[in-house]
C-alpha cells in the first residue's frame, strides 16, 4: 500500500514521517524544507506500507518549483492513500487544500497534526463532525512528541480497504453549473486518469500548465475562455478570484461548522516572537545569535581540535621507529593517517557545534524571522527576504543551500541566489578559514574573511541585478509560531548531516591524501605543480607545493588544508608561510570553483550553461580577490 | 484609497481590493489572503520593509511591494 503525505508547508509532514520510518529526512521550522520527495518501507505486523514524504503544497495550483514536484506525485495517481496532514491551528486556510484533494477521489484520512497548538490558540475541532462532512477517517497527532502517530496506519488501513473516497464540497449553483459545462467538454485523452471535475475548476482557474496539455484544442480553449469571461461579467472578478472565494466560503463554513473557537492562552512566546522582528532590536540581536554561534563553534572546535590533532601528529611523528621511510608502505600508511586525522581532527570538531547550532536556529523557527528582518537588505541585491534562507543553509553546505533556492517563486530568482549561495563559506571552507588564517594569524582576521564574503556576495549581487533586471514578485511568506526544538530532533538531525560527512567526504579525504602520498612516492608531484606554477606562485605568490592542494579542494574543500599539511610535511604552517600566504591561500580556497557535489547540483538546479557561467564567474572572482589581497597585504606587512 | 503600508501597527483592517497581476492574486489566495478578509497588522512597514500581518491565527509577511497593492478599510 502506497501511502502519500500532502500538506501546507510547515504542517509536520516530515516529523511524521520520521517518526514513522526512522530519521531519514531533515525537517525545520519554516515553510517549504522538503523540496523533494523520500520514500520510504515501513512494515506493520504482516503488512508492508511504502509511505511517500511530499514537499508541502498551499494548494493544488502550484506556485513553486517544490509545489509543483508534490502536484505531479499526486496527479500521477500512484498514491493508494493520502493523508491530508494538518497543521490544525491553521485549520480554517489548511481545509482549502483538503475541499481540492477531495476533488482528486483517492481514499484520504485527515490528519490533525499540532493539536496543542491549536489548543494553546483557543481551537476546539470536532473530529467526528468534520469526518462526517467529509466522510473520511479524522485523526489528531502531536508528531513532535510522538502522540498519535500508531492511529496513522490503522487509520490508512481503513479509508483504503473500506474506500473512504472523500465527499466533494460544492459550490454555488451557478459555478457547479459551469463546471459541468466544461466537464462535459474536456477530451477523454487529457490526463484520463484524474477526475473531470479536478481538471474542470482547474481550467476555469486559468491553470498554466492545463491549458499548455491543450495547446492542440484551439477551439476548446476558446469555449472555455468564453465561459471563463461569462463568469467575470456576471461576477465582476477574474474567474480565478471567484473559485478561490467560493472554496474560501465553503472552508469558511466547514471551519465554522466544526470549530469552537475560545480565548487563545497568551504565552512568553508572543512577547519573544514580538522582540525578534523589532525593528530597532531585531537586527542587533540577529547580530548577536549569528556572531554567538560562529564564537562557540570556534571555541569548542578548538577545544576539541588540539588534543585530537596532536594525538595523530605525535603518531605520524614516531611512524619512522616501525616503518623504514622512503618505502611505498610507508607513504601509504602516512597518507592514511594524515587523511584520518584530517577528518577526524579537523572538520569533526567544527561541524558537530555548527550542525547543533543550525538546527536549533531552523527548529526554532529563526529562520523566517531573518528572513523578514534581511527583506529590506535583501532588496538592495536585487532580491528578497526569502533568500536568505538558502543563504543560512549554505553556510553549512552549499548543496542543500542550492536546493533550497526551488523556494524562490521566479526562475531569475533562483538563478541569483543560487550563483551567490556558491560563494557562502561552507562547513568546509569554515574548517580552512579556522584552521588556517583563525589558528595562524587569529579569530578577529577569520571574522574578517567572513565580512569580506558578504560584502563580495552584496556586490556580486549587486551586479548580476544590473544584468538581468526584473521586477520580482516580493516576499510572500508565512511566519510559523516559535517552537521549542526537542532534543531528540536535535540530535538526530545533526546525526544525519554528520552521516553525510563521515560517509561521503571522509573516505574521499582518506583516499585523496594516500593518492597524494603515492604521488609523492613517485615525485609526480612536483610535476603537477610545477604545471600550476604560473598562477600559484607568479600570480598568487604562494608556495609552489601549494598547487597540487588546490586541484584536491575541488573534491572537498578542506581537502585544501589536509593536503597543504601534508604537502609541506608539517601541521604547523605558520613556520613555512608568512601571514600573508596564509590569508591568500583561503581567500583563493573560500572563492574558486565549488566543490564537486555542489557543481553537481548546481547543473541540476540551474543547467549546465548557467552553472558553467557560474563556475568561471568563482574562478575569476577567486583569483581577482587573492591578488588584491596580496598586493594590499605586502605594502602592508 | 489606503493600502496595507498605510496603517499602523496593531490596527484591524478588511481586504477591500488585491491589484496586480493573476500570480500575486493566487499566490495570496493560497496562503488564504482573500478580498473581504478581516487581518490584524502585527507589524507595520518600516523604512521599505516588509509588513507582518495576522489573519485567522497564523502571520504571513508581505513584501512592501505587495503591501502596496492591497488596498483596505480600517475598521474598529
Amino acid at each position: 500500500m502506497k501511502i502519500a503525505f500532502i500538506g501546507q508547508p510547515n504542517a509536520g509532514k516530515s516529523t511524521i514521517f520520521n517518526g514513522l520510518a526512522g530519521y531519514k529526512t531533515v525537517t525545520a521550522n519554516f515553510p517549504g524544507q522538503t523540496v523533494h520527495y523520500t520514500v520510504s518501507n515501513v512494515t506493520v505486523g504482516e503488512e508492508t506500507f511504502e509511505i511517500v514524504d511530499l514537499p508541502g503544497i498551499y494548494s493544488l495550483t502550484a506556485i513553486d518549483k517544490a509545489e509543483l514536484e508534490s502536484r505531479k506525485f499526486i496527479l500521477s495517481g500512484k498514491a493508494d492513500v493520502v493523508i491530508n496532514v494538518i497543521d490544525a491551528s491553521t485549520l480554517s486556510r489548511s481545509l482549502e487544500l483538503t475541499i481540492q484533494l477531495a476533488e482528486l477521489q483517492v481514499p484520504m484520512v485527515i490528519c490533525l497534526n499540532m493539536i496543542d497548538e491549536a489548543k494553546r490558540k483557543g481551537l476546539e475541532i470536532n473530529l467526528k463532525k468534520l469526518s462526517e462532512v467529509f466522510d473520511v477517517p479524522v485523526i489528531e497527532t502531536i508528531a513532535n512528541k510522538g502522540i498519535g502517530l500508531s492511529k496513522i496506519f490503522t487509520s490508512a488501513k481503513e479509508a483504503f480497504y473500506k474506500n473512504k473516497i472523500p465527499k466533494i464540497q460544492h459550490f454555488h449553483k451557478d459555478i457547479e453549473e459551469k463546471i459541468e459545462e466544461i466537464e462535459k467538454i474536456i477530451p477523454s485523452k487529457l490526463l484520463p486518469n484524474i477526475p473531470r471535475r479536478y481538471i474542470a475548476i482547474k481550467l476555469l482557474e486559468g491553470d498554466a500548465e492545463l491549458f499548455e496539455d491543450l495547446r492542440d484544442y484551439k477551439e476548446l480553449i476558446l469555449k472555455i475562455n468564453e465561459i471563463r469571461d461569462e463568469i467575470k461579467s456576471s461576477h465582476g472578478r477574474h474567474a480565478d478570484t471567484v473559485i478561490s472565494s467560493e472554496r474560501h466560503a465553503l472552508t469558511m463554513n466547514i471551519f465554522e461548522e466544526v470549530t469552537k473557537v475560545g480565548e487563545p492562552i497568551k504565552s512568553a512566546r508572543e512577547k519573544l516572537d514580538d522582540l525578534l522582528t523589532n525593528r530597532f532590536l531585531g537586527y542587533p540581536l540577529l547580530f548577536s545569535i549569528l556572531f554567538g554561534i560562529f564564537f562557540l563553534v570556534f571555541e569548542v572546535g578548538k577545544l576539541l581540535e588540539e588534543p585530537l590533532v596532536h594525538i595523530f601528529d605525535s603518531l605520524i611523528k614516531r611512524l619512522p621507529e616501525y616503518i623504514s621511510e622512503n618505502t611505498l608502505t610507508f607513504y601509504i600508511i602516512k597518507g592514511l593517517l594524515e587523511g584520518f586525522a584530517g577528518g577526524l581532527g579537523v572538520a569533526i570538531p567544527y561541524l558537530i557545534p555548527f550542525f547543533i547550532g543550525l538546527t536549533i536556529l531552523e527548529d526554532v523557527g529563526y529562520l523566517p524571522r531573518m528572513a523578514f528582518l534581511m527583506d529590506t537588505i535583501m532588496h538592495r541585491i536585487g532580491l528578497h527576504g526569502k533568500s536568505v534562507l538558502p543563504f543560512i543553509i549554505s553556510y553549512g553546505c552549499n548543496v542543500p543551500g542550492v536546493m533550497a533556492t526551488r523556494i524562490l517563486e521566479s526562475p531569475r530568482d533562483r538563478f541569483i541566489t543560487a550563483a551567490l549561495s556558491v560563494f557562502i563559506p561552507c562547513a568546509a571552507r569554515t574548517t580552512v578559514i579556522f584552521g588556517l588564517v583563525g589558528a595562524f594569524i587569529g579569530g578577529i582576521a577569520a571574522a574578517g574573511l567572513y565580512i569580506l564574503n558578504l560584502l563580495v556576495i552584496m556586490t556580486m549581487g549587486a551586479i548580476l541585478t544590473r544584468f538581468i533586471p526584473e521586477i520580482t514578485p516580493g516576499l510572500i511568506m508565512e511566519i510559523p509560531p516559535l517552537r521549542i526544538p526537542t532534543l531528540k530532533n536535535v540530535f538526530m538531525k545533526t546525526w544525519l548531516r554528520l552521516k553525510d560527512f563521515t560517509v561521503v567526504a571522509w573516505p574521499l579525504l582518506v583516499l585523496s591524501s594516500i593518492i597524494l602520498s603515492f604521488l609523492e612516492f613517485l615525485n609526480l608531484d612536483s610535476v603537477l605543480n610545477q604545471i600550476f606554477k604560473p598562477l600559484v606562485s607568479w600570480i598568487l605568490g604562494l608556495p609552489e607545493q601549494t598547487g597540487i592542494t588546490l586541484i584536491f579542494g575541488i573534491l572537498r574543500k578542506e581537502l585544501s588544508m589536509i593536503m597543504l599539511f601534508q604537502a609541506l610535511d608539517t601541521t604547523n604552517i605558520g613556520q613555512l608561510m608568512t601571514k600573508t600566504q596564509i590569508i591568500v591561500f583561503t581567500i583563493f580556497t573560500i572563492f574558486y570553483l565549488p566543490c564537486i557535489g555542489t557543481l553537481g547540483v548546481l547543473i541540476r538546479e540551474i543547467g549546465i550553461k548557467k552553472a558553467m557561467l557560474v563556475t568561471i564567474l568563482t574562478i575569476t572572482v577567486a583569483v581577482f580577490l587573492s591578488v588584491l589581497s596580496r598586493l594590499i597585504l605586502e605594502t602592508v606587512f | 484609497m489606503k493600502t496595507l503600508i498605510n496603517i499602523e501597527n496593531g490596527k484591524k483592517v478588511k481586504i477591500l481590493k488585491i491589484s496586480g497581476g493573476k500570480g500575486i492574486r493566487q499566490h495570496l489566495q493560497c496562503l488564504g489572503i482573500h478580498i473581504g478578509d478581516v487581518v490584524t497588522l502585527k507589524k507595520s512597514s518600516f523604512l521599505g520593509g516588509p509588513v507582518l500581518l495576522e489573519i485567522n491565527g497564523y502571520d504571513i509577511a508581505l513584501g512592501k511591494g505587495i503591501a502596496s497593492k492591497i488596498e483596505v478599510e480600517e475598521i474598529e
